[in-house]
């Protein structure tokens, strides 16, 4: 714990308005199995963060009970001075978290556009239909197809385009370029770029470390539902063996 | 001419019945599609929907027109109530629970209808802008006819446009997909859900509201519409709500027009459709194969220890049931084990295989008329009539496991039960069961020729002799390779199926060997009581029998045999109660499904192992925990 404490205190220090989203001893339970163990990490206003770390480190799962998706969890989540842990589900989307899920959640019964009209606005100052299509031309073309029929791009487009238009200010992303055409992550690196120069918060969970670098302003990497270490972006050159043995399987 | 204008009234009727099935499976759609829950108490509430209107008119001077709006209100608060207090809890557990807590609020809410207003109908007159007639030319076609079709019309497709076209529908449709991720995004989901049970509810009063004036106002309306509903749903398929409307309606014409060209079978045209159906498209006209989940049912329900495994404790059982004749009244005993090897019979494929029966009792009464017809006409010796009770009941189980079997969960709940409504319309209809009768005053008759059954004694030795055979039959299954087997099954009947087991063939085995136990049970209990009744082949019955198991604990040993013991005791020494055990038996559903569900034996038995930590688990080391197997099934995100 001690080599932990000593990591995080030589880790980059968090923006001044590091009080936007703060994670503190975070625990979470599928069932039986424990699966965070005590999730301690920052995000600040206007920063994108990513959680790196192997399969079934509990990336998801921290994003999942942020969200409040997972009943069983303590700790605290501080969002804006308010601690969410023990909110309902719904309250805690009405905040201002919008949260876009590693399978993207599409749903299929409902067409492009209902799947994009379908968050309610949680806070004024979202993206209209029009500049969301801006963004994914893709997704208008499609605008009449079932949420079922996209390609795996497309839904990845709508996913992100879906809670843009809430309002919401700090986005939640569990690995949007899985799985996806290297042309496609472009086009989604894209997309995050512009919305961080539009001043969105973002926690992004990772596997892909050239993409994660290419976007982000900080990287936490996670082992056994614990944050084990920090680094900037421009300290991941450096530390690239240490990092590989860390993601390394 | 005449005949036509008979047959064109007839399909007039039948599109009104096509209106009442089309509300009450809408509501049922609806309700299955965001809680699935298959809800029992539709029927009931269809009912309360048809009383609340009676008693609108007659305490408070309300008619027909305010009723409409009215009943479906009151009776929608009272389903917000129940979802909030009970359902809400049960959404986390198989499906099946759901099912049984919704039938056991049935009971409770006919008990008390029953008991306030009696069993005979109540009249509530055609309010008067839709009395009398239009001539169409060719028929008379009764205003009050025409206005329930066409007012039922007009609210499915405005239940069908909001679910399907509009922004509200659109959530409803996503929270049926993915609740979670709906809440995620800032709705309230619980609420949602809680209306949504409400609005389905109230839809089933409206029907209620609708079908007073056209049949009596009667406790049991709703149980006799509540099954062909549950055919008319599998045929339609739960998958969309325009299938459960077209069906609803189309099934209603098909079983007025039945009604012209075959009267006695009627009754009978919408379960053989279903039966069709299953045959051709298992999945329902309309409905999608949804992926074989894994039942949990089984594994739920069963609990750590294994009391009976102390032959302690076995052989001090067997010589208090060998000596209790002595002290005990023999006939309230046989009773008991009738029952009790029914209920165990039960509870080998609902509590070992996942498989819940609703439609048991087809086996119990079918056996127990062929063996009491056996006896008492064909004038055969006890032994031979029991063996054909049995076979009987083997041959139909046969049948129905052989159609029951292409689905699973409460599909394969509302399948059985619906298949044994035919056996009781059989029953009701045939000639030799002697209709409301029954078969009465059945001779017991003389063992192999050398024991007189008349002797209580020598009875009571005979029903402990074919409960213990029975038993045995049970235990040995659930242990040997073949339980092993099973067990795989109910945990997950997919990764068995990719092993290599024909997990249909053990399925039906199974359901064959528990109709055939059922039976054994059924027949014996004929020549007991000397009576073979409606009572036996009614689905309360089969109710009975799943209340007897989950009492005890359907996943036990003992279970159900301590569940009919305390089943039949209630039943005997609380009779002067009369609708009000019902009411009871109601009651003990709701609370074994909210916080009973490993029932007295399985409480007992964890008890133990608590208690007792080492020393009583040490033979059981090499099983694995039923939680454990939990574990594996869910898979880690």
């Amino acid at each position: 714990m001690t080599l932990v404490e000593t990591t995080l205190r030589q880790a980059p220090a968090a923006p001044a308005s590091s009080n936007h989203l703060c994670v503190r001893g975070l625990q979470a339970w599928y069932g039986e199995s424990h699966i965070l163990h005590g999730m301690d990490f920052d995000v600040g206003q206007g920063e994108i963060i990513t959680l790196l770390g192997r399969n079934g480190a509990g990336k998801s799962t921290t994003l999942k009970a942020i969200m409040g998706a997972i009943p069983r969890r303590s700790g605290s989540v501080v969002y804006q001075g308010a601690d969410l842990i023990r909110e309902a589900p719904y309250r805690i989307g009405r905040k201002g978290l919008a949260y876009c899920p590693e399978d993207r959640g599409i749903f299929a019964s409902l067409n492009v556009t209902e799947n994009l009209l379908l968050p309610p606005v949680v806070q004024a100052g979202g993206m209209s239909l029009e500049e969301i299509y801006g963004l994914f031309p893709n997704l208008f073309e499609r605008r009449g197809s079932g949420g079922a029929k996209l390609s795996g791009g497309e839904q990845q487009m709508l996913a992100i385009g879906r809670i843009l238009r809430t309002g919401a200010r700090t986005l939640l992303l569990d690995e949007p370029t899985e799985g996806l055409a290297p042309v496609i992550v472009q086009q989604i690196a894209a997309a995050i770029h512009l919305l961080k120069n539009k001043g969105f918060t973002i926690l992004l969970v990772e596997q892909n470390l050239g993409f994660a670098c290419g976007v982000a302003d900080r990287h936490y990497i996670v082992e056994y539902g614990r944050v084990v270490d920090a680094f900037t972006s421009d300290a991941i050159a450096s530390n690239k063996p240490k990092i590989q043995a860390y993601l390394g399987v | 001419m005449v005949s036509l204008s008979t047959l064109f009234s007839q399909m007039v009727l039948g599109l009104v019945n096509g209106s009442l099935y089309a509300l009450l499976s809408l509501g049922m759609a609806i309700i299955f599609g965001l809680l699935n829950v298959i809800n029992f108490a539709h029927g009931a509430q269809y009912m309360m929907g048809a009383f609340a209107a009676y008693l609108l008119l007659n305490y408070a001077g309300l008619g027909y027109w305010p009723a409409l709006v009215l009943a479906p209100l009151i009776v929608g608060v009272s389903g917000i109530v129940i979802e909030r207090l009970l359902l809400r809890h049960l959404y986390q557990l198989d499906h099946l629970y759901g099912m049984v807590l919704t039938f056991g609020l049935t009971l409770i809410l006919e008990g008390v209808f029953r008991f306030q207003f009696g069993s005979a109908g109540l009249p509530y007159a055609i309010p008067d802008a839709l009395t009398g007639a239009v001539n169409l030319g060719f028929m008379y076609m009764p205003t009050y006819r025409a206005w329930v079709v066409a007012a039922t019309i007009v609210i499915c497709a405005a239940t069908w446009f909001t679910i399907e076209k509009t922004h509200l529908g659109a959530y409803l449709r996503a929270a049926t997909e993915n609740p979670m991720l709906v809440q995620n995004f800032g709705i309230n989901v619980p609420r949602m859900v809680m209306l949504t049970y409400g609005c389905g509810v109230a839809l089933a009063a409206l029907a209620g509201v609708m079908a007073a004036p056209v049949y009596q106002v009667s406790p049991h309306m709703g149980s006799n519409i509540i099954v062909v509903v549950f055919a008319v749903v599998v045929i339609g398929g739960m998958g969309s709500i325009l299938g459960a409307i077209i069906s609803g309606f189309a099934l209603g014409v098909i079983e007025g027009m039945a009604k012209y060209f075959y009267p006695q079978g009627s009754v009978m045209a919408i379960f053989v459709i279903m039966i069709i159906v299953l045959l051709l498209k298992p999945a329902g006209l309309f409905g999608r194969i949804a992926a074989a989940h894994p039942s949990n049912f089984a594994s739920q329900s069963s609990s750590i220890g294994a009391l009976l495994t102390n032959r302690y404790l076995g052989a001090a059982l067997l010589l208090l049931a060998l000596v209790a004749p002595s002290f005990i009244y023999p006939l309230f005993l046989m009773k008991v084990f009738c029952l009790a090897l029914f209920a165990c019979a039960f509870a080998l494929l609902a509590g070992h295989v996942g498989m819940l029966s609703f439609g048991h009792a087809a086996f119990f009464g079918s056996s127990a008329y062929i063996c009491a017809y056996a006896a008492k006409t064909l004038g055969w010796p006890p032994e031979l009539s029991i063996l054909a009770g049995t076979a009987i009941a083997a041959l139909i189980g046969l049948v129905f496991g052989w159609l029951s079997i292409r689905r699973q969960g409460i599909y394969f709940a509302m399948v059985t039960l619906a298949l044994a409504q035919m056996i009781y319309f059989i029953a009701l209809q045939a000639d030799f069961t002697g209709g409301e009768d029954g078969i009465q005053a059945v001779p017991r008759g003389v063992l192999f020729g050398l024991f007189d059954l008349n002797d209580t004694y020598i009875m009571y030795y005979l029903v402990f002799a074919i409960f213990l055979i029975g038993f045995f039959i049970v235990q040995r299954t659930i242990r040997s390779p073949f339980g092993q087997i099973l067990k795989g099954i109910s945990q997950n009947e997919a990764r068995m199926i990719s092993l290599g087991y024909k997990t249909k063939h053990y399925k039906l085995l199974t359901f064959v060997l528990s109709a055939a136990l059922a039976g054994l049970a059924g027949s014996t209990k004929a020549l007991v009581i000397g009576l073979a009744s409606l009572t036996d082949v009614h689905w309360a019955m089969s109710g009975e029998v799943l209340l007897m198991a989950l009492i005890g604990g359907i996943g036990t040993m003992l279970g159900p045999v301590i569940g009919a013991l305390i089943v039949v005791t209630v039943a005997t020494y609380l009779a002067w109660l009369g609708a009000w055990v019902t009411v009871i038996q109601g009651i003990t559903f709701v609370v074994c499904v909210m916080v009973f569900r490993i029932g007295v034996v399985g409480g007992l038995e964890s008890l133990v192992a608590r208690l007792v930590p080492r020393r009583s688990q040490a033979g059981t080391l090499g099983a694995p925990a039923p939680g454990s197997a939990i574990r594996l099934e869910g898979e880690q995100p």
